[in-house]
């Protein structure tokens, strides 16, 4: 009789400390089937350093980029102070329509360049209810150059043109590594030699380790299958790939991304197949990207109950 | 008996909760809410669950959103905020009325678990119940770090509202 008594008692207990999880097992069923899980935050910034990462900012947010890129390590580096003396830049707008649709405006020094862009999120890297192993990025910029001609050429106005495209094939591995893939074009209506390719074909990659929360080292390579040549010390020699290796620091409403690289031209057609400087010889800029967002539509949030 | 018993037992539950978190700085205000978060109150012993996916949490700003799940309840590691506790007082389920009642529980986020308890009124109705709570939770008590750079902006305490209406699971 004791021992019948002591086991009631067990069972009484033990299916009193067992109530809530039971209750939480009730919730748990029928909720997985139900949305999918989106990765979010696969990179910190909308650009890996020159390239685009798979990320836009959130819908109804506008953000502004500006970028430098400062003199190059082997150009009288000190007497330039550091070659901060002397700096490319470029500066953007952008906007989420919404959470798949981005647009924007942009304006470099390097050859006076006027550009706008537009990127698009394909797919969206999910487990759950649906389980997508990548996010996929389409990305599109038309550039328009406002040099004045140093040539008596007559030039048509869509000379001044030329446009990139970049599809960016992202995964967020874990919590600290992101990796893209980034098939890369770039199409120019004017090339330097008659025997240049109106189109640079290019195969990217780009990714990040992140550090802590807020800090995070990223990478990215462009490699050109066809590149085009231009004139080093009278010869003709193929434009190096842009490589570059970066810092991304995050503070509340900022990333900050400082960098080495050896592309000066921000504008994407400049870095993807113009870019002359070489890591190997030196020709490395210091240079920064500045976001901030202001979110100029607020998101919808439920209302609270009325009673 | 004790097994009939709890199966027959009234139980009533909501996937719909209300649940909002508000901290007021001089600097900035943090605002985030969901209509996502599912409870159930066992009427025959008093016990009640919620759990609230924190990513449902929307805010005023999307980067708000983002860092709040990538760099401070870490949601992909720890996706749930889960109450475990009861009712403490005694509550009719059967007779319609207005019940001031304790609640006391666990409280768990981001893989820390916190004793809780909080004031809360009851609405019992004929098939439902109404719930509604508020309460303050401090996000160090769940080793969720603010670092100084943004320490100005983010209040050390955060007001927490709940509204839930529950249905009898039939």
């Amino acid at each position: 009789m004791k021992i019948v008594a002591f086991v009631f008692c067990v069972f009484a207990l033990s299916s009193q400390l067992n109530a809530q999880d039971d209750l939480l097992d009730l919730l748990d069923e029928p909720d997985k089937s139900e949305e999918p899980t989106y990765v979010t935050a696969t990179f910190k910034g909308t650009k890996v350093i020159n390239q685009q990462s798979c990320e836009i900012p959130g819908a109804g947010v506008m953000q502004f980029i500006i970028l430098h890129r400062f003199g190059a390590l082997n150009d009288d580096f000190v007497y330039n102070f550091f070659g901060l003396e002397q700096a490319n830049t470029r500066f953007s707008f952008d906007y989420s329509f919404n959470d798949w649709l981005n647009v924007g405006l942009g304006r470099s020094s390097a050859s006076k360049t006027y550009d706008g862009f537009i990127k698009a999120k394909l797919l969206r890297q999910s487990t759950g209810a649906k389980n997508m192993p990548i996010s996929l990025v389409a990305y599109s910029s038309m550039n328009y150059n406002t040099t004045r001609w140093e040539d008596d050429l007559p030039h048509n106005e869509s000379d001044r043109l030329s446009y990139s495209f970049q599809l960016v094939m992202a995964r967020k591995f874990n919590d600290w590594l992101s990796l893209q893939l980034v098939p890369t074009m770039a199409h120019y209506n004017l090339v330097e030699y008659t025997a240049s390719s109106n189109d640079v074909f290019g195969i990217g990659v780009g990714g990040r380790i992140k550090l802590t929360q807020r800090v995070a080292i990223t990478g990215e390579y462009t490699f050109q299958l066809n590149p085009n040549e231009y004139e080093l010390n009278g010869e003709l020699t193929p434009y190096k790939n842009s490589a570059s290796i970066g810092v991304d620091v995050e503070t509340g409403g900022h990333v900050f991304q400082l960098h080495l690289t050896n592309s000066r031209g921000m504008a994407d057609p400049q870095w993807i197949g113009m870019t002359p400087g070489s890591w190997g010889n030196g020709d490395i800029y210091l240079g920064f990207n500045i976001s901030r967002v202001f979110t100029l539509k607020k998101p919808k949030t439920a209302e609270e109950p009325q009673w | 008996m004790l097994i009939a018993g709890s199966i027959s037992a009234q139980k009533f539950m909501t996937r719909e909760g209300y649940i909002k978190f508000f901290g007021s700085t001089p600097m900035e205000n943090i605002e985030a809410v969901s209509s996502q978060a599912s409870s159930v109150i066992d009427a025959s012993n008093n016990a009640v669950v919620f759990q609230v996916l924190l990513n449902s949490f929307t805010f005023e700003k999307a980067l708000m959103q983002e860092h709040f799940n990538e760099n401070y309840v870490e949601s992909e590691k720890y996706p749930k905020a889960v109450f475990k506790g009861n009712i403490v007082d005694k509550v009719e389920y059967s007779k319609p009325g207005t019940y001031k009642v304790t609640l006391k529980g666990t409280m768990s986020l981001h893989g820390v678990d916190k004793a809780v308890t909080t004031p809360a009124t009851l609405i019992v109705e004929k098939g439902t119940i109404k719930l509604a709570a508020e309460f303050q939770m401090i996000p160090e008590d769940y080793n969720i770090a603010i670092p100084g750079a943004v320490r100005e902006k983010i209040a050390k305490q955060m007001d927490v509202t709940v509204k839930c209406s529950y249905q009898e699971v039939k």
